[in-house]
């Protein structure tokens, strides 16, 4: 039997935000653990609170009382110097609007998390490269993302997201701003991923989105009200990762 | 190394801020341009000063006493009269003094037919000319003959001469001061224009005594230079000085001197002094000028700030560290301030150049400005971006990328 180990793990999590005298109780008592190599999407309702599950689970900000074990280390604690590393080693981000640096080059885009690791590999270059063959953008390494359609935006989010190698893949929205061809041209990309054995985790309203993950967790008013296992699932095949343009 | 990076991604930052990046060096360009303008015009002011100094004649050994008490060129009161002949040859039978020159000066218009100009016009003894060490290049200087006959002979500097002759020869030639015909005697030797703009030659040289009973018509002194025997006995020489001028002009031992000596060592001290307080004034100047920059880049790198929110929480979630925020922002503000004094710093060496080329003020481009410019602004870049880069890397992850 294959032992599978927990890439995730929050017991107990709360998020309360506080403005001008009022306090928000966005998340409540969130328990949800999930394994390596899991492919996991979060649907639910606006303010349901999957955003800001997604900021804790992300790293980028820290739950008002309870656990987050990340790999097993424990992250809810750690100093912003440390939950920088992690950011930057454990996890990539695709968001949304993409949120490419304006005016930069693709290449540039995919190689900004490498700038801010402790020491640039030597084959920093090769691999932003290879990185962007990966997601058929080879011919648009120097456009900038105003030079690009929203869809080839969208794979340089995903090269970017990919340049250290992360173990979770955190995607807020993925095909939010693209059509539905590109949506899922940008699907196949995260069942691929996926299938090399990737932990992903999805964030979405659209249902066709959601339907590419293994597992369903729905959110509603802070809490889980539903984690079950996608029925619809289709194991995808790793080693076609490449994306085909068209 | 990371900073390295961090440096990189400012100059990256700034290239696409143009915008941004023109308006904060606009700032400091301004604030450094003024102060090396500032500064070189200061220098140029005590290089004139000094200039002046230099061709007032003065040795170590020789000092002046001017009518009027106050200070150096500073009288109180321009009216007084009381310094005469007698004073002059009284202070000549004291030890200790070689020479002794009455003064008296006007600026008048001298004519020649339709030609004329305006000059300063001495009336001074013979001894003038080893007093000054100042050659006469054609005719001759006054003597006591000259003197004592009260004869109506003058003697040019290259200026007047120039303007009121041209080419032609002006010995033996007649011209008219005020209303009194004169004979050009000699020429003096040409010093030339100073760098400052100063004319020592723009003189004319006629014998006191004429000047007393005939041009200026009247019997008080301007002043009376004094060559001592020594450097070393100058002090005592104005201390026997001072008795006798106070003693000739009937002063109570409670009154103020009604005369005021002109020393080497008084100007430079003056000088110096002046010199310290243009300092203050240009370091006041400046101070205001480059915290204006500094307060400009401030308010433009928090505006910048907010527009680049994403970009900041962007590269959070990719790992950078508050640290590397901080010091990208602070690179770009000192990037932006140390271009803002380069560009300035050209700016204000053109600026100071057509002030010397076109002759509005005395100039003198130094490189000390140029250099105290470009730590300026490397200072000026560091105080006024910690505020708005500690704030850019203040910003949480979660709320930036929102």
């Amino acid at each position: 039997m294959i032992k599978v180990s927990k890439m995730i793990e929050i017991d107990s999590i709360n998020k309360v935000y506080k403005n001008e005298g009022f306090e928000t109780n966005v998340l409540k008592g969130i328990s949800v653990s999930v394994d390596e190599g899991d492919y996991v999407s979060i649907i639910g309702p606006s303010g349901s609170g999957k955003s800001t599950l997604m900021t804790i689970l992300g790293c980028l900000g820290q739950a008002t009382s309870g656990t987050y074990l990340l790999g097993g280390e424990e992250v809810g604690k750690l100093k912003d110097y440390d939950l920088s590393r992690i950011r930057n080693e454990k996890i990539g981000f695709v968001f949304q609007a993409f949120h490419l640096l304006p005016g930069v080059s693709a290449f540039d885009n995919v190689m900004m998390p490498l700038i801010y690791c402790n020491k640039i590999p030597d084959d920093a270059q090769e691999r932003v490269k290879q990185a962007l063959i990966r997601v058929g953008l080879e011919h648009r390494m120097a456009h900038t993302p105003g030079q690009l359609s929203g869809g080839e935006q969208q794979r340089v989010t995903i090269a970017r997201s990919l340049i250290n190698d992360p173990k979770i893949i955190l995607a807020d929205e993925p095909t939010g701003n693209l059509d539905s061809k590109n949506g899922a041209e940008i699907m196949r990309v995260f069942d691929q991923l996926n299938a090399e054995g990737r932990t992903i985790i999805i964030i979405t309203h659209d249902s066709f989105v959601s339907e590419h993950a293994r597992r369903i967790l729905t959110l509603r008013d802070g809490q889980i009200v539903s984690d079950k296992i996608n029925e619809n699932f289709k194991e995808p095949q790793a080693g076609l990762a490449r994306v085909e343009v068209k | 190394m990371r900073i390295l990076r961090n440096l990189r991604q400012a100059l990256h930052g700034l290239k696409l801020n143009k915008g941004n990046t023109f308006l904060m060096t606009l700032g400091v360009m301004i604030g450094i341009a003024s102060l090396t303008v500032i500064v070189a015009i200061g220098e140029g002011t005590k290089s004139t000063v000094l200039e002046r100094i230099a061709n007032m004649g003065f040795g170590p050994e020789s000092f002046s006493v001017y009518s009027g008490g106050g200070r150096l060129f500073f009288g109180r009161n321009r009216n007084i009269t009381s310094m005469t002949l007698q004073d002059a040859d009284d202070i000549r039978a004291m030890p200790g003094v070689a020479i002794v020159v009455p003064r008296q000066r006007k600026r008048m218009r001298i004519i020649n037919k339709k030609e004329f100009t305006t000059t300063r016009v001495y009336g001074v003894s013979p001894e003038w000319q080893p007093a000054r060490q100042w050659k006469v290049v054609d005719g001759e200087f006054f003597n006591d003959m000259d003197m004592d006959r009260k004869r109506k002979v003058i003697v040019l500097g290259n200026t007047p001469a120039r303007k009121i002759f041209g080419e032609k020869d002006p010995l033996g030639k007649k011209i008219r001061v005020g209303q009194v015909f004169f004979e050009v005697i000699g020429l003096l030797e040409t010093k030339g224009l100073t760098e400052s703009g100063y004319d020592p030659d723009d003189r004319a040289l006629i014998p006191l005594t004429t000047a007393m009973s005939r041009l200026f018509r009247q019997a008080h002194l301007h002043s009376i230079k004094v060559v001592s025997t020594s450097s070393d006995i100058v002090r005592q020489t104005m201390e026997g000085v001072t008795q006798v001028l106070r003693r000739n002009h009937g002063l109570s031992p409670l009154a103020d001197d009604d005369f005021r000596f002109v020393t080497p060592e008084g100007i430079m001290q003056w000088v110096t002094e002046s010199e310290q307080a243009l300092n203050r004034m240009l370091l006041l100047i400046s101070t205001v000028s480059l915290l204006v920059g500094g307060v400009v880049i401030m308010n433009i790198l928090l505006v910048s700030i907010r527009e680049r929110i994403r970009e900041i929480g962007v590269r959070r979630c990719f790992g950078a560290r508050r640290t590397d925020i901080t010091q990208q922002f602070l690179f770009e503000s000192v990037l932006v301030s140390l271009l803002g004094g380069a560009m300035g710093s050209v700016v204000g060496w053109v600026l100071s150049s057509s002030l010397k080329y076109f002759d509005f003020l005395p100039v003198k481009i130094t490189l000390d400005p140029f250099v105290l410019a470009f730590g300026f602004s490397m200072v000026v870049g560091l105080i006024f971006g910690i505020h708005p880069a500690r704030k850019a890397a203040s910003l949480s992850p979660d709320e930036t990328i929102r």
